[in-house]
């Protein structure tokens, strides 16, 4: 008699991974936006608030509920709207859902600390949202995560779920960090000649929202510029939320988990591609090509994780009738 | 039984003096006040705390069981539908001696070995029936009854592997069987953890009383559990109907307990080849044992109900081909009917050829005329119980009912007769209780668990639980009950 993992706990620990992430980066990149926006000149299309709608990939859900796109809608979409799947507010009460069903396998604390982070950002991220308030309550958001993942990470078995969680995470971040990287290649700088000269400030606002400008300073040891920026955030192995040290999380991860050989041959093909691409050239279209690339390339390891652990087909299937019903 | 020396009534903070125990049975303390045996260490011990002392054993009790994280879901009938709370604990103790204990525990395997019996006779040759000490009626007309369980033949014959029995003691001081709960009983992992929970508060009571130990429950449950299967290291499972199931913290800890895996039907699947298979990131793993705690009508949605979300398509298929033990076996409950109960002491005799060790509550059927007749006229007196209802539900307490409900209840019997019993209200016996700071008498019941695979075991001791009110005797956590740390001492 042994003790299994099974896949429906499984599952949910995964997607509690991911839900907190997500929480986190949807925090962090809002509140890194409005930082950049008060650099850069007022007259910018709908604010600056539209690559805000497209990082995201819900422009036609915001289309639908917003006739226009501006700072007010824009945060209001991303925080609390609860019609949008994806706004904080639905990661944390996701997360919360995930980790009340998960008791007995991550502490009761754990889900206590979750509860209290949907608790308090019901409170301080309700609408309206003023300005100074948003500033302070997502601070705190990003905060709180962190300590609710340090907590897990200190006090968790580290075992088949733990490693589900961790998958979580860095699939989500992995996305996030090329959503967030896809950003410099949309057309609010790119198109507009006379912004030029704020494309550094752009990307100094990119590193900022990984939290990586310190690290970049002291590892790349050049001037902020989009090159170096790309090459550090997708290939540096030593920076936690590089593209590159996502994917090998996962692989390190899938290592010990069994029935791992698809999802690790898609994590290694996804490395190879990281590999052989010169991302440092990227610009663009190409850039925009690329980062979309990755996405597609995280949706299919996560449909491998899923078809591998979570919601594999029986090989027995069960009979369809029942000898009893007579 | 009774010590002759009273109880120093000086520095005292839980006066005994004072503690009213003229008009009921106490556990603890005489009717003149004094100290059953047993007791008097207790009673000494507890009376030399201050008032702010007794207030800090209260308050670590209450730290305990929040860090422990005991707690019971309560519906609320709200749109969440349930919240957790605390679980309510009384520190001053039940004692029993273990001399008593013997009996009833004894009394205990008779009558779950009798009831096993009459479960495996129903769905096969109905001995009983052909002999006609039952009406053959009360089978065919039982809700519990199972036509899928005919002629199905669980290991050793037993069909209710867990069950849990109430005991009352009345105003006399007699242990009366109140009912037998033989589908999925609950409760035991709070007997568990109050005892925790006592040995954290109250250390050096343990020195003072050799109290027998209670938890090897688990351990016990877990071999009763093996012993259903000829799989050499069996996979066990713990079937639980999820997290908003008010016992879902009792199906973790159990499971936890025996290193059992807690599984949700989704979990499950039946295969082709009828065994049963749990879901897991390594595939598919055999499954050997459940122990499932949700109810026969869930279990399988194509026997039974066929929306349930909660049980498993297939799995009466694969119980029926002997490639699944369940506990407890589905169509047990034909015995945990009302009705039914009042027959124990009958199938005692028929099965055993023994004579009842425990006896039942003094029972009126109501399906007899000349007992039906009685129960008409003497409503106001009587405890009027449906056969198949739980948890204290569609019940009338003739002598606190209004004369409309005693009619609504004369028209409900004489509609279905089969479907009623009455009893005389009991007065059950009470014990002193922590009411502030001080003791105040309480009733309560005891349900004890009883164990039965290739061998038979009882708890010694189970889980009490206490009417926080005043004077009343719903016992129910749901519903303000409380519970207290069940002692069975050896004295000498």
């Amino acid at each position: 008699m042994s003790h299994r993992t099974l896949s429906s706990s499984a599952k949910r620990t995964y997607w509690l991974g991911r839900y907190l992430e997500r929480t986190e980066n949807t925090a962090r990149l809002v509140s890194v936006h409005a930082n950049l926006l008060m650099d850069l000149p007022k007259r910018l299309p709908f604010g600056g608030w539209q690559p805000m709608v497209n990082i995201t990939g819900s422009r036609t859900l915001f289309d639908t509920l917003y006739d226009r796109t501006n700072e007010n809608n824009v945060s209001r979409f991303l925080i609390n709207d609860i019609r949008h799947p994806g706004s904080l507010l639905n990661s944390l009460k996701w997360a919360r859902e995930n980790a009340r069903t998960l008791r007995g396998i991550i502490p009761n604390q754990a889900f206590e600390y979750i509860n209290e982070l949907h608790l308090f950002a019901r409170e301080h991220l309700c609408e309206p949202l003023s300005r100074t308030r948003r500033v302070a309550g997502l601070a705190d958001v990003t905060e709180f995560v962190q300590r609710i993942e340090g907590f897990m990470s200190a006090n968790l078995l580290h075992d088949a779920h733990w490693n589900f969680l961790r998958m979580g995470n860095f699939i989500e971040r992995a996305d996030m960090t090329s959503r967030i990287i896809d950003v410099g290649t949309d057309n609010l700088l790119e198109s507009a000649i006379e912004l030029a000269p704020f494309a550094d400030i752009q990307w100094r606002s990119v590193l900022l929202s990984l939290n990586a400008v310190q690290s970049y300073n002291i590892s790349v040891q050049e001037p902020i510029q989009q090159g170096a920026v790309l090459e550090f955030l997708f290939r540096d192995p030593r920076l936690p939320r590089s593209f590159l040290y996502s994917l090998n999380s996962l692989r390190n991860s899938l290592h010990s988990l069994p029935r791992n050989e698809k999802a690790l041959r898609s994590v290694n093909r996804m490395r190879r591609h990281l590999q052989n691409t010169e991302v440092h050239l990227l610009t663009g279209e190409a850039l925009h090509a690329f980062a979309d690339t990755c996405q597609k390339q995280l949706a299919e390891v996560h449909d491998v994780i899923n078809r591998s652990y979570f919601e594999f087909k029986p090989r027995r299937r069960p009979q369809r009738t029942s000898a009893l019903k007579r | 039984m009774d010590t002759r020396e009273a109880l120093n009534p000086t520095s005292m903070t839980i006066r005994w003096d004072t503690y009213q125990a003229e008009s009921v049975w106490d556990e603890l303390i005489t009717k003149k006040g004094r100290a059953r045996k047993g007791a008097k260490n207790l009673c000494r011990v507890l009376a030399k705390l201050s008032d702010d002392e007794l207030l800090a054993r209260k308050s670590a009790a209450e730290l305990a069981i929040r860090s422990m994280g005991i707690t019971f879901t309560v519906y609320t009938g709200e749109g969440s539908g349930s919240i957790d709370r605390e679980w309510p604990f009384d520190i001053i103790p039940r004692l029993i001696l273990k001399k008593e204990w013997d009996d009833i525990g004894a009394g205990l395997k008779q009558r779950v070995s009798a009831l096993n019996r009459f479960i495996d006779d129903i769905y096969h040759d109905q001995e009983i029936l052909e002999a006609g000490v039952l009406p053959r009626e009360y089978i065919e007309k039982s809700r519990e009854f199972r036509s899928e369980c005919v002629g199905i033949n669980p290991p050793y014959g037993v069909w209710s592997h867990v069950c849990g029995s109430d005991l009352v003691r009345d105003i006399e001081g007699t242990m009366y069987v109140l009912e037998d709960n033989l589908r999925v009983p609950s409760g035991v992992s709070y007997m568990l953890e109050n005892r925790e929970v006592m040995k954290r508060i109250f250390p050096e009571l343990f020195e003072d009383y050799v109290i027998h130990p209670v938890d090897d429950y688990p351990d016990q449950l877990a071999r009763c559990l093996r012993s259903l299967t000829e799989v050499r290291s069996p996979q066990i499972a713990v079937l639980t109907p999820g997290i908003y199931n008010s016992a879902y913290f009792e199906h973790a800890y159990l499971a936890n307990a025996m290193a059992a895996q807690l599984v949700e039907g989704s979990d499950l699947v039946v295969g082709a080849d009828d065994y049963v298979y749990m879901r897991t990131i390594e595939g598919l793993i055999r499954v050997d044992v459940i122990y499932r705690r949700i109810d026969d009508l869930f279990l399988d949605p194509e026997v039974f109900n066929p929306e349930s979300k909660l049980g498993v398509p297939g799995l009466m298929r694969a119980w029926r081909a002997g490639k699944v033990a369940l506990a407890n076996a589905p169509g047990c409950g034909v015995a945990d009917d009302k009705v039914i109960y009042t027959y124990v002491p009958d199938m005692i005799r028929f099965y055993l050829n023994e004579e009842p060790i425990l006896p039942n509550v003094p029972s009126y059927r109501c399906v007899e005329k000349d007992q039906r007749d009685y129960v008409l006229d003497n409503l106001d007196k009587l405890v009027v119980k449906p056969a198949n209802e739980s948890g204290g539900y569609g019940m009338l307490i003739g002598p606190k009912a209004s004369k409309a409900e005693r009619r609504e209840f004369s028209r409900r019997i004489l509609a279905n007769p089969r479907n009623y019993m009455a009893q005389p209200m009991l007065t059950l016996s009470t014990a002193p209780t922590l009411i502030d700071v001080q003791a105040e008498p309480r009733h309560l019941d005891l349900r004890p668990f009883i164990l039965s695979g290739k061998k038979i075991f009882v708890t010694t001791g189970g889980l009490t639980r206490v009417a926080m009110r005043k004077g009343s005797i719903v016992v129910n956590s749901s519903q303000g009950g409380g519970s207290k740390d069940t002692w069975v001492v050896d004295f000498e």
